[in-house]
């Protein structure tokens, strides 16, 4: 058997491969599975308790109502990101300089940081001094300034619309991607066949750019099940904390309460639930591409 | 010649491992300090002090404030920690009962200076009968008000208010000037701002807010309802802003500096900050005010000195304690640059000579106090705190009782863990 075929010389590649996820990924997952069995506290102590932490976080009344909250949060901001990057992909796919420039300007908000974005959005909120306020009364969409992170409804808006415009160049990059890959002769065959734009849309850009499309829905999803700073930073869980998403109330516990043992079962529990549904998306996805 | 080269390398090579050695201990006579960045300036100023006057030299670093507690608790389980700390006065009781922290009871108790310390730095800093650290650099909670406004109002700007009543008749009658002039303000989403300001009205007035145990009073005795009943009229009375229900605490300061707020609680940070950025601003300061004129009070916050377990120079870190408790410190390395000294007999001093309101705020360390329980941040600074939903179902939705009741609730259960 020559050196490059030796089953130990495949291993010998691997190697360093195996070696980094054991070290950054695989031992502090242990570290986290065994954390989530202790009642450690930052401020020391703390021993092996069993499932306790698990049992808790099922009688958690204000874990539930985070999670549903982060649900509602992905179910909502999902479609609109994916929706919305498809649509601006279609008026962008083209090559020529003005879609080039638009494509640019949109992808632009991607790079700023989300914490700063947040920052940014929440004064522009602002009711004595941000610009949404003065836009709206100057076109008397509304009487007089709202302050929008008083109310749950109108604070979920603004966040919503805040990571719109942060985030959904992301996905339209992704689906100019995809748009552009589409052979040309197929549109073409289509039009001589006399398929409508939307005919051609529905029959052949979705259809053929279905991979992506799962893709970047599953990316996002889970972007927004992992959901923080944007709540951090503009509502602080308000009012009454109702704006806790599921990391927030993770953070809450393991670094304000300090209770790492608690944080790590909870971290767990979200983890898991992230693995279940990207993993059914995923199944979906195969058997829809299989039928 | 090959031979005076080596014997002149080996000399070289000797001289300079004698040289590594020499800066060797010399570097192992530096010591270090953390502090929160909050702090920073007042800290960065006494470690100059220091620098210029002592041999062995301390070197500042800067942690972000929400970082503190954890690397401190992860430096202490690594074994690897700074000589010296200055974080959160709050702080103070879970780190003492963790055990983070050396017993300071030997040096501070024979320290004369020590008596002269803010009673509440003196209470935070024991723990079963043990002394774990003392006051550094304190700040205290004030009612800070608008001169200007209070002359438009027709009201006497010599004169703040000096009981809940008069707050509330002097923000109606500020308000009256103008639907976006307001009488007061207040981050109504912050715990910790509001324990800060809001508080000290309570307890001024006789009440005990937080129970130190599972048995313990929590939110008892004059001023609780009292307290959340005027601001709730306030905020009826649309005196408050809208926007204060949502502030996180990110407004805390921005929003008296538009000119169109006539009150705010706030601290004595803001005095530098004002008089810096907004010249234009004519302010008091006043101690925030209680259900009678005498029930002035304060919140003594502010960052406390350590050392932390495990600290390598505890000597030198010891020494660092014992002298910046000294008058040269205290009025040349803080109220010389604007800060308020720990020591109470040191309020009235030369430096504040030129701006009496420092003097009040001085003052205010004397009459402040500070909770002295465990799990401070489950009770207060988190964004589901009972504190803080107290405050937003009593001010805002107008469920007083109801609000009290539920929260007083939550305390004892958080407290008996």
């Amino acid at each position: 058997m020559s050196l490059t075929h030796r089953p130990s010389t495949g291993f010998a590649y691997l190697l360093p491969a195996i070696a980094f996820t054991a070290v950054f990924v695989l031992y502090p997952l242990l570290q986290l599975v065994y954390f989530s069995m202790t009642d450690k506290s930052l401020m020391g102590g703390g021993g092996y308790i069993g499932i306790a932490n698990y049992v808790r976080a099922f009688n958690d009344k204000a874990f539930w109502q985070a999670l549903r909250f982060t649900l509602l949060y992905t179910a909502f901001l999902t479609p609109l990101l994916m929706g919305l990057g498809f649509l601006l992909a279609l008026l962008t796919m083209r090559n020529s300089p003005l879609p080039k420039l638009t494509r640019g300007i949109i992808f632009l908000p991607v790079v700023i940081g989300l914490g700063s974005s947040s920052l940014l959005w929440f004064w522009l909120f602002d009711q004595q001094v941000g610009l949404v306020n003065r836009l709206l009364v100057d076109l008397h969409i509304i009487a007089q300034p709202l302050a929008w992170f008083t109310a749950v409804g109108t604070g979920f808006m603004a966040i919503c619309f805040s990571i719109t415009w942060k985030v959904v160049g992301f996905a339209m990059i992704l689906f100019v991607a995809a748009l552009q890959s589409i052979g040309q002769e197929m549109e073409e065959a289509a039009i001589i066949d006399g398929a409508s734009y939307w005919q051609r849309v529905w029959r052949i850009f979705i259809p053929l750019s279905r991979r992506t499309l799962l893709m970047a829905t599953l990316i996002s999803a889970i972007g927004s099940m992992l959901a923080f700073d944007q709540f951090y930073i503009m509502t602080g869980g308000g009012p009454r904390g109702q704006t806790f998403t599921t990391v927030y109330f993770v953070y809450q516990n393991s670094f304000v309460f300090f209770k790492l043992g608690y944080g790590a079962a909870l971290s767990i529990i979200l983890a898991a639930i992230i693995l279940a549904g990207s993993t059914l998306q995923v199944w979906l996805s195969r058997r829809s591409a299989g039928s | 010649m090959k031979s005076f080269t080596v014997s002149n390398l080996m000399k070289c090579g000797l001289a300079g491992a004698a040289l590594a050695l020499f800066s060797a201990s010399a570097k192992a006579d530096d010591i270090n300090i953390w502090a929160r960045s909050s702090a920073a300036n007042a800290v960065n100023h006494m470690a100059d002090l220091w620098n210029t006057t002592h041999k062995d030299k301390i070197a500042v670093t800067v942690i972000p404030d929400n970082q503190m507690v954890t690397k401190l608790a992860t430096s202490v389980t690594a074994g690897d920690v700074p000589d010296l700390i200055s974080f959160d006065l709050i702080y103070m009781p879970d780190f003492m009962k963790a055990g983070y922290l050396i017993d300071l009871t030997k040096e501070l108790s024979a320290d004369p200076n020590q008596a002269k310390v803010a009673k509440a730095f003196r209470e935070l800093g024991t723990f079963e009968g043990k002394i774990y650290g003392t006051g550094f650099t304190p700040d205290v909670s004030i009612l800070l008000y608008n001169k200007g406004l209070f002359k438009k109002a027709g009201l006497d700007p010599e004169k703040p208010p000096t009981t809940l009543a008069e707050l509330k008749d002097d923000a109606a009658k500020i308000h009256a000037l103008g639907p976006d002039i307001y009488g007061y303000y207040f981050s109504g989403n912050c715990g910790g701002c509001n324990i800060f300001t809001v508080a000290p009205m309570m307890w001024g007035s006789g009440a005990h807010l937080l129970p130190a145990n599972g048995q313990d009073k929590a939110l008892d005795g004059p001023g609780v309802k009292e307290v959340l009943q005027t601001f709730q009229d306030m905020w009826k009375g649309g005196m408050v802003p809208a926007s204060a229900q949502a502030d996180t605490g990110a407004n805390f300061q921005a929003t008296f500096e538009t000119g169109k707020i006539g009150m705010q609680g706030s601290g004595g940070f803001a005095i530098a900050a004002l008089k810096d950025k907004h010249p234009e601003i004519d302010f008091g300061i006043a101690y925030l005010p209680g259900i009678k004129a005498e029930n002035a009070s304060s919140f003594v916050g502010g960052d406390v000195i350590a050392v932390p377990k495990g600290s390598k120079h505890a000597d030198i870190a010891k020494a660092f304690i014992a002298w910046e408790l000294t008058d040269d410190a205290q009025l040349n390395g803080l109220a010389k640059n604007n800060i308020l000294p720990s020591r109470t007999d040191l309020a009235d001093n030369q430096f504040f000579k030129a701006e009496p309101r420092y003097v009040t705020t001085a003052k205010a360390v004397g009459i402040g106090q500070t909770p002295w329980v465990f799990h401070f941040n489950d009770m207060v600074n988190s964004d589901s705190s009972p504190w803080l939903q107290m405050l937003q179902t009593a001010i805002f939705d107008g469920k007083v009782d109801d609000a009290i009741a539920a929260a007083r609730e939550s305390l004892k259960s958080i407290a008996s863990n």
